[in-house]
């Protein structure tokens, strides 16, 4: 197959049989240097013969390109005097830097005589022979090229000629492109192409192709699997008082996870308006527990370390049931950060309330959320958490890692529904969504699942189901 | 959660069931075991059921479930004619004493039970410390509870010299570990003879006098601390599991100095507590069938129960401290049936969810900001103070480590951080997070509000304003948002190429070119370009 350029060639050596690369170059219009390259080719696929020859020929140096327009020094002194004596001075000042060049070819050259101070010339004009040359230096003849090369206006040069000679024609001619054009397209001129071959089982450059963060898509997931299920979403923020966080979910104020190294504390206080829940609260830990409950410790700000406490403002708010709410969202907790542990993570939290909501059907609302993440196999432990009872973790099969826990549940205790002035039952739990991502994702190192890598991310497989 | 390490076969044999059973019934009692080794076996017991804590609990437990043992397990108890006299003590006022006879105890399981104790009720020894001697050492009846200076001597467990108290507590491991909670004016508590010999030091460490051993039958038992029933629970775990081993318990007489600290006259006090519940609570509850026998339920629980009509009255032991009212019984009830028995129902109230309208916008910018090609990246909350350019932020105060020891105000500095991790990626790098800053706002309750944000940069190397400028241009227009740019000063932008974005008057968000001293304060090499908008704020402009 022959380009287009290739083609050029062969239809301009089909007239001249012989020819050289800087003629091809003249006639077919194109650089020097694709011409070079494209005679190879031919060569090689046989269409033409190549030699290579080494070529002398005379260039202009600098100086010859300022005498070629300016004209030589003795020829501008003779035409300047015009026929008349001057003081070799006054002439000095007249032609500057050229004087001594000036004088000594025109004396020379017998153009002028120097007699007490003056020049005298001979004769009124004059174009030196040479200076014609430096016009043509191809035809010049032997004697004024050396003496132009003796006066350094011109040099000798060396140039590669490549001689090409037509072995054979092409039999057929189509000519080929590489791109279609709007020229070529609306001109109709397409139609006297063929279109140069790709190597196109080569895989192709890198082409940075955006998509959503997989973590991020799991997320919303499971929070299409809970709106499909009839729940409502709520969200509240990441700092929290201690309150939501445990005092109203019956959390005793000197329980181990309240200690300093089990949540992220943070400076300042908050306030609760609602005097009868406080109090309520109070009651419900000083019967309860049996010790005295204080305020200013339930009005400390944390990072909440559990979604429950967005749960516990919902039950704060003294909804009316039947209720169902969930939230998707970050929780914090001091940690070694490892594989397997962060120090933020997610968790789905749920909150169910209704007159006649029992522990089996709570039981079922669980199994239900696993079977639509994927889950098909869970069973069910009794469980101690201080806000529910009775209360249950749910254990849900893995492929690769056999029975693992994945969430806390239970009905809320009574204390807990007593304090908000709720009369109906309640049940919730909080599913940790980490672990399930990455089981889901095929990933084995925790930290990947919010990795600062861009070739991770973006070589990351979309999960398609 | 609290782990105890027990002897698989003496357990196993004990019980005459096999580990696979044992395994079971566990699991269906909040507790996890796994094999250690050949002989070990490690238990997890939930924090609630302390009385798990020891091989004699757990055989007492199963011995229920299996139906060899029904009701509360019935322990015999003695009269003493041993006596604790309880004088002032300002750091830890309460004690207690109980003694028990002819206890059949593996010695490192009895020391781990207390430890277990002592790291869960009692709140690493501040609530709670006991101290366990041997009975046949103790010299006197009368036993005290007192203040003694920190210079009284005695020979500490496993001492082979007399020290004082202060040495004790300054030279040795324990009480550097628990010397600080109890000395108050260079006074500490001790239980002592009344001739004036030391058993203990709580709660620091017992004295070598009264050590216990392999051969150690009788024993004698102080418990003391801050909260009285907690210490009187202590007590009652204690000796109920030691009589389980065939024990027998003997009461001490206690006598407080000041009748108004507590007016017990016996310990152990062994409190049975009585709730009554109505069975179709309990049916209710759990949404079962009403044929059930909850009664046997319960006793297979090993609690004892009653019926009266409508209503059961439960009486609950001493050793089940977990119980405090009526649903932790349906709780009980529960795990009798086995939870695993209770179908799941198909529960359904007919309603939609709905999602939060947050949620749905993020969604949508989430696709346009993949639409103008910029690919999702997902970065901690939490991130290193010196990091932030806006200095109003939350410093934690606990971080446990410096690399996250704030929460971000803002994500341009999380995306700058990540660019400089990824400066030898393939370019151009063309990132987008959308996610929670957390920033001050009095008009909320704990006086900081979650604040949704979007942020985008385009690191190559050569970049420029339009290029940040067009895709967010074009990302608003897409939402119906026509915005205006009005040059700002910035200390993150260069000047004359940043500009704040507006809607309807207020901003929106900020965009433009990285100055070059930020990018070399992030160790980043190339130019970047940036922009976030405030999510929660263009909600606020679109949703009126």
């Amino acid at each position: 197959m022959l380009s287009e350029n290739e083609i050029k060639i062969l239809d301009f050596l089909k007239t001249v049989k012989r020819s050289n690369s800087e003629e091809i170059a003249n006639k077919t219009g194109l650089s020097i240097s694709s011409v070079l390259s494209l005679i190879n080719l031919l060569a090689e696929k046989g269409y033409v013969r190549v030699e290579k020859k080494v070529e002398e020929y005379y260039a202009l140096t600098e100086e010859g390109k300022k005498r070629k327009n300016e004209g030589l020094p003795e020829d501008i002194l003779i035409n300047k005097l015009n026929g008349r004596e001057e003081e070799i001075n006054n002439v000095k000042t007249m032609l500057g830097e050229d004087f001594n060049i000036a004088i000594s070819w025109a004396k020379k050259k017998g153009l002028i005589d120097i007699k007490e101070g003056k020049i005298i010339p001979k004769i009124s004009s004059h174009v030196s022979e040479e200076y014609y040359a430096l016009f043509n230096l191809e035809n010049a003849n032997k004697n004024l090229i050396e003496v132009l090369e003796r006066r350094g206006l011109v040099e000798k040069r060396e140039k590669i000629i490549i001689l090409v000679e037509l072995l054979k024609e092409p039999e057929e001619i189509t000519p080929t492109i590489s791109n279609i054009t709007h020229e070529i397209l609306v001109s109709g001129e397409w139609k006297k192409y063929k279109f140069k071959k790709y190597n196109v089982a080569a895989f192709p450059p890198f082409f940075p192709i955006s998509k959503k963060h997989y973590f991020k898509e799991f997320l919303e997931k499971v929070k299409d699997i809970m709106i499909n299920l009839g729940f409502t979403e709520v969200n509240t923020g990441y700092v929290e008082m201690e309150f939501y966080n445990f005092d109203i979910l019956f959390q005793p104020q000197d329980h181990p996870a309240r200690e300093i190294h089990d949540s992220f504390s943070i400076e300042g206080m908050g306030k609760i308006d609602n005097q009868d829940l406080l109090n309520n609260v109070k009651k419900m830990h000083e019967s309860s527990w049996k010790y005295e409950w204080k305020q200013e410790i339930a009005l400390r700000l944390m990072l909440r370390s559990q979604s429950t406490a967005t749960t516990a403002r919902v039950l704060a708010s003294k909804p009316n049931p039947p209720l169902k709410v969930f939230t998707v969202g970050k929780v914090f907790r001091p940690d070694a950060i490892d594989a397997t542990h962060l120090i933020e993570f997610h968790q789905l939290d749920g909150l169910i309330i209704d007159d006649n909501f029992t522990f089996r059907d709570l039981l079922g609302v669980l199994r239900e959320i696993f079977y639509r993440l994927g889950i098909r196999e869970i069973k069910f432990k009794p469980a101690y958490f201080p806000f529910t009872e009775p209360s249950v973790e749910v254990y849900g099969y893995l492929e690769k890692l056999g029975w693992v826990e994945m969430c806390g549940a239970g009905l809320l205790r009574p204390e807990i529904l007593n304090a908000v002035g709720i009369k109906s039952r309640a049940g919730a739990w909080g599913i940790g969504l980490e672990r399930l991502a990455m089981s889901f994702l095929n990933i084995n190192d925790i930290r990947l699942l919010y990795s600062n890598n861009i070739e991770y991310i973006r070589e990351m497989k979309v999960n398609l189901w | 959660m609290v782990t105890i390490i027990l002897n698989k076969n003496k357990l196993l044999n004990k019980l005459g069931i096999d580990e696979d059973l044992l395994e079971n019934i566990l699991f269906n009692l909040k507790s996890e075991m796994k094999m250690l080794d050949e002989d070990n076996l490690e238990i997890e017991i939930n924090a609630d059921r302390l009385d798990l804590l020891s091989s004699d609990g757990i055989s007492r437990a199963i011995k229920g479930l299996l139906e060899r043992e029904l009701g509360e397990a019935k322990y015999k108890v003695v009269d003493t004619d041993y006596k604790l006299i309880v004088h002032n003590v300002r750091s830890r006022p309460y004690a207690l004493a109980a003694v028990v006879y002819n206890a059949n105890i593996d010695l490192q399981e009895l020391i781990q039970f207390q430890e277990k104790l002592h790291s869960t009720i009692g709140r690493k020894r501040k609530k709670v410390a006991i101290g366990i001697h041997d009975l046949n050492k103790i010299d006197t009846k009368i036993i005290e509870y007192k203040e003694i200076p920190t210079t009284y001597k005695f020979i500490p467990l496993n001492g082979n010299r007399e020290m004082t108290i202060d040495e004790v507590i300054y030279q040795t491991e324990q009480g550097k570990l628990y010397g600080k909670l109890s000395i108050f004016d260079n006074l500490s508590p001790s239980i002592i003879q009344s001739d004036g010999q030391v058993l203990s030091i709580p709660p620091i460490i017992n004295s070598e006098k009264s050590k216990i051993d392999e051969r150690t039958k009788n024993f004698f038992i102080d418990v003391t601390g801050t909260s009285f029933d907690a210490v009187a629970q202590t007590l009652d775990l204690l000796v109920t599991n030691l009589a389980e081993s065939g024990g027998i318990i003997g009461k001490v007489k206690i006598e407080y100095e000041n009748k108004r600290v507590s007016n017990v006259e016996y310990s152990p006090l062994l409190v049975h507590k009585t709730i009554s519940v109505n069975k179709n609570y309990i049916y209710n509850t759990l949404g079962i069938d009403k044929e059930k026998d909850i009664c046997r339920h319960i006793m297979r629980m090993r609690m004892d129960c009653e019926e009266y009509g409508a209503n059961i009255k439960v009486i609950v032991p001493p050793y089940r401290i977990d119980i405090i009212n009526s649903i932790d019984i349906v709780e009980d009830v529960a795990m009798s049936i086995g939870y695993n028995n209770l179908i799941p129902s198909k529960y359904l109230i007919s309603n939609y969810g709905n999602y939060d309208y947050t949620t749905l916008l993020e969604r949508r910018i989430r696709e346009l900001s993949i639409g103008a090609n910029f690919i999702e990246i997902f970065n901690f909350v939490l991130i290193k103070e010196s990091k932030l350019f806006d200095k109003k932020y939350i410093k934690i105060l606990n971080p446990i480590s410096e690399e996250y020891n704030a929460v971000r105000n803002s994500l341009i500095p999380v995306l700058l951080d990540f660019l400089s991790k990824n400066q030898h990626a393939k370019f151009p790098v063309r990132v987008f997070e959308i996610g929670d800053v957390v920033i001050k706002d009095d008009t909320t309750d704990t006086g900081y509000r979650n604040d949704k944000r979007v942020a985008y940069a385009i690191m190559d190397s050569r970049v420029s304003y339009e290029d940040i400028q067009a895709p967010i241009h074009y990302i608003l227009s897409s939402m119906g948002i026509t915005p205006n740019y009005i040059e700002t000063n910035s200390d993150i932008f260069i000047e004359g190429r940043v500009a704040n974005v507006l809607y309807k008057n207020q901003a929106i968000g900020i965009l433009g070119e990285i100055k070059p001293e930020i990018l070399l304060k992030f160790d980043i090499e190339y130019p970047i370009v940036m922009a976030e908008l405030y999510v929660t704020k263009i909600m606020e402009l679109i949703r009126v």
